[in-house]
C-alpha cells in the first residue's frame, strides 16, 4: 500500500471542515457576524444618506423669511452660505398655526408676532430647520437695514454674503472615511473572535478523539504528526474562509451603501490584516491542539486552554487600548503574539513604514515554525495518554520518542 | 499498533518489522470504543476507510456491504451514540474490517455484549478466520476463548503462563487426574497408595495418581466402596486451568 501524506492530511482536514460546516452553532455565529458587520456599515450610511427633508407652513408676512430660506437652500453646493445646512425644503401656505400643525407632514409653522419671527413645532423643531430659519431671518433683517441705509444692491450682497476666506493646507492629513481606530477595533475583534473559536474547536476536536479513543484507531493508520497537520489545516482553512467571508461581506455592504471610501480604506488595511491573521492563527494552532491533547476529558479543557485564551486576549486588549502614539505600541507590533493585531493596525492608521509589516510578518512566521515544531512534539507526547491529564514536561519527553 | 512503545523486544509481521505500511494492513479495534460518537455510522466507516487509503467510491460500497452484513443497514444514517452498545461494537468491528486487513487485532471484542450479540460476534469473527484473515483477540471470557480459538496464550500479571491449543493445554494439565463418583458415599477417599485427593464434593472426588499407578486399580478400589456413578479423566476447563496457573 502506498501511503501519501498529502492525501491523508487532506482527508483528515476534510473531516474537520465537514464537522464545522455541519455545526449549526458555527454557521449561526458566522451568519450573525456577517449581518452585524453589514448592518453596522450600511445602516449609518443609509440613515445619513441624503439631506433632511422638511415641510414648512407659512402664515402671512412670514413669507419673506421662508422665501429667503428657500433661496438659501436652493443655492448649489459650494455656493451655499456657511452655516446653512443642506436641506430639502418645501414651503406651504397656511391659514392658522393650529390648522397647519393639524396637517400631515408639516414639520413646523413660521409666523410673525410683532415683527418677530416665530417657529412653532409639535414636540420639537429639528436643529437643522431652526438654524436655516435663523440664517434666513438674519439675511432678511440685514437686507432691510442695508436698504434703509441706502446701500446699493452690490453692497448689500457683499454685506450679507461676504466672500469666504480661502483655506490653504500645506501638509494635508489623510482623509479617512472611517476613523482608523475603529477599523483596528473591528479587525481586532474579528481576529480575537476567530482565533478563540477555532482554537477552542481544535482543542475540542483533539480531546474528543482522545476521549472516544478514535485516536488509537487513527494512529494505527497514520503518524501522529500527520493527524495534527490535518486538524490544523482543516481548521485554518475554515477560520481564514470565515474571516475572509466576513471582511468581504463588510466591504460589499459598504460598497452597496455607497461608501466607496470605506471600501478602499478597508481593502488597503485588510490585505495585511488577512496575512497577519493567517500567520497568527498558524502560530497558535498547534498549541491549541496541545492544550487539547494534554487533557483527558472535555471537562479539563476549561483549565488547560486558559493560558491559550490569555495569549489571545491580552494582545487584543493591548491593540485596542494602547494609545496610538505610545512607543510600547511600536515595540509590540514586532512581538510575535501582539504583532498580528497591532502591526495591521499601525498600517491602517498610517504610522508604519512600508517595510515594517514585512519585517514583523517574517518574525511571526519564524515564531510560527518554532511553535509548530514544539506543539507537534508536545502533541505527539500526550495525545495517546488517554488515562489522565498529561504534564507538559512528560509530554515533551515522550514526544521526543514518538 | 503504534499506540504503545514496547518496553523490550520487537514485533514482526512475516519477516518485516511493523512499520506504518504494515500497520495500515491490520484491522485494529481498541478496547474502549474508538469511534466518533456524533458522526453518522456510514460516514464514519467511509472516513476510516479513506484514512486507510481506500478510494472513496470503494469505501462507500464496502461500508454498505459491511453494514448489511452486520444487520445495521437501516442504521447507516444514525449517529453512533444513538445505537445500543452491542450495535456500536458491531460498527467497531466493521470499522476494523473496512480496509480488508490481512490481520485483525481486537482488544476485548466481547466485553459488554449480551449472549446473543456475543454469539453473532463470534460467528462474524469465525467467518473472517475461515476466509483466511487471522484474528488475534484478547478476552476474559475463557469459555468463549476455549470454543473459538485455535491458539491461546494465557497471560497473568504480564507474564505468559501457558500457551498452545486449548485441548493441548487442558490435556497436558490433566495429567493423571480422575473424577470418581461412588453411590452413597459422599466425599469418598481412596484407600490406595500413590493417590492424592485434589478435591471432594458430595457427588465426586478428584484424585491425582502418582506415576505408575494404574487407573484401573483406582476404579477397583472405588468399586469396593460402592456402586460407581462416575469415572472419568478430569480435564480442567480453561478457567480452572487459569486459576491454577495463576495461583
Amino acid at each position: 500500500m502506498n501511503v501519501k501524506p498529502g492525501e491523508l492530511v487532506r482527508i483528515i482536514a476534510g473531516r474537520e471542515i465537514d464537522v464545522k460546516v455541519h455545526d449549526k452553532g458555527f454557521v449561526a455565529s458566522t451568519a450573525v457576524f456577517i449581518v452585524a458587520i453589514v448592518a453596522s456599515i450600511a445602516l449609518p450610511a443609509m440613515l445619513a444618506g441624503g439631506a433632511p427633508s422638511y415641510t414648512l407652513a407659512v402664515l402671512g408676512d412670514a413669507r419673506v423669511v421662508s422665501d429667503a430660506a428657500a433661496d438659501l437652500v436652493s443655492a448649489p453646493d459650494g455656493e451655499r452660505l456657511r452655516g446653512v445646512p443642506e436641506t430639502d425644503l418645501t414651503v406651504v401656505e397656511a391659514a392658522s398655526v393650529e390648522a397647519a400643525l393639524a396637517r400631515e407632514g408639516v414639520t413646523a409653522v413660521l409666523s410673525m408676532d410683532a415683527g418677530r419671527v416665530v417657529v412653532t413645532g409639535r414636540e420639537g423643531v429639528p436643529d437643522g430647520l431652526t438654524s436655516l430659519i435663523a440664517a434666513a431671518s438674519a439675511h432678511v433683517t440685514a437686507q432691510g437695514v442695508a436698504r434703509d441705509a441706502g446701500l446699493t444692491n452690490q453692497q448689500v450682497a457683499a454685506l450679507v454674503s461676504p466672500t469666504p476666506p480661502r483655506v490653504d493646507i500645506l501638509a494635508p492629513g489623510p482623509d479617512y472615511a472611517v476613523p482608523p481606530q475603529l477599523l483596528v477595533i473591528v479587525f481586532g475583534l474579528l481576529f480575537y473572535f476567530s482565533v478563540l473559536t477555532f482554537g477552542i474547536a481544535i482543542a475540542q476536536s483533539v480531546v474528543e478523539e482522545k476521549q472516544s479513543r478514535v485516536v488509537e484507531l487513527l494512529v494505527a493508520a497514520l503518524p501522529v504528526r500527520w493527524l495534527l497537520a490535518g486538524k490544523v489545516a482543516g481548521n485554518a482553512v475554515m477560520a481564514i474562509a470565515q474571516v475572509t467571508l466576513i471582511v468581504a461581506a463588510g466591504l460589499v455592504g459598504a460598497g452597496l451603501a455607497g461608501q466607496g471610501d470605506v471600501v478602499s480604506q478597508a481593502l488597503g488595511a485588510s490585505g495585511w490584516f488577512l496575512a497577519f491573521f493567517m500567520l497568527g492563527f498558524l502560530m497558535l494552532a498547534c498549541l491549541w491542539a496541545v492544550s487539547g491533547s494534554l487533557s483527558a476529558r472535555i471537562e479539563d479543557l476549561q483549565s488547560s486552554t486558559l493560558y491559550m485564551q490569555l495569549a489571545v486576549m491580552i494582545p487584543f486588549f493591548a491593540a485596542v487600548f494602547l494609545p496610538e502614539e505610545s512607543p510600547l505600541r511600536v515595540v509590540l507590533s514586532y512581538v510575535p503574539l501582539t504583532a498580528p493585531l497591532i502591526m495591521p493596525g499601525r498600517v491602517a492608521t498610517g504610522d508604519a513604514a512600508l517595510w515594517e509589516p514585512a519585517i514583523a510578518a517574517v518574525i511571526v512566521a519564524v515564531t510560527a515554525v518554532v511553535l509548530i515544531m514544539v506543539g507537534a512534539r508536545l502533541y505527539a507526547g500526550s495525545v495517546l495518554n488517554t488515562a489522565q491529564r498529561t504534564r507538559l514536561l512528560a509530554a515533551w519527553k515522550s514526544g521526543g520518542r514518538a | 499498533m503504534g499506540v504503545l512503545t514496547p518496553d523490550a523486544g520487537t514485533v514482526t509481521w512475516g519477516d518485516s518489522t511493523v512499520t506504518l505500511d504494515v500497520r495500515r494492513r491490520v484491522g485494529y479495534m481498541p478496547e474502549e470504543r474508538g469511534l466518533y460518537p456524533k458522526m453518522k455510522v456510514r460516514d464514519q466507516l467511509v472516513y476510516l476507510a479513506r484514512v486507510f487509503g481506500v478510494e472513496a467510491a470503494v469505501a462507500g460500497e464496502r461500508a454498505d456491504a459491511l453494514l448489511s452484513d452486520f444487520g445495521l443497514a437501516e442504521r447507516a444514517g444514525d449517529l453512533l451514540h444513538t445505537l445500543s452498545l452491542g450495535n456500536q461494537q458491531r460498527v467497531q468491528v466493521a470499522a476494523a474490517l473496512i480496509h480488508e486487513p490481512e490481520l485483525l487485532v481486537l482488544d476485548e471484542p466481547f466485553s459488554g455484549l449480551d449472549p446473543i450479540a456475543m454469539d453473532s460476534m463470534a460467528t462474524r469473527l469465525t467467518e473472517r478466520a475461515h476466509a483466511g484473515v487471522p484474528v488475534l483477540f484478547s478476552s476474559h471470557q475463557l469459555e468463549l476463548v476455549e470454543r473459538l480459538c485455535d491458539d491461546i496464550v494465557l497471560i497473568h500479571e504480564g507474564r505468559v503462563v501457558a500457551a498452545g491449543s486449548a485441548q493441548g493445554m487442558r490435556a497436558k494439565r490433566a495429567g493423571s487426574r480422575y473424577r470418581v463418583g461412588v453411590d452413597g458415599v459422599p466425599h469418598w477417599r481412596p484407600t490406595l497408595a500413590g493417590t492424592d485427593v485434589i478435591s471432594t464434593t458430595d457427588e465426586a472426588t478428584v484424585v491425582e495418581l502418582s506415576e505408575g499407578v494404574d487407573p484401573q486399580e483406582l476404579l477397583a478400589n472405588a468399586q469396593r466402596a460402592g456402586a460407581i456413578t462416575h469415572f472419568s479423566r478430569a480435564v480442567p476447563s480453561l478457567s480452572e486451568l487459569f486459576a491454577e496457573v495463576s495461583r
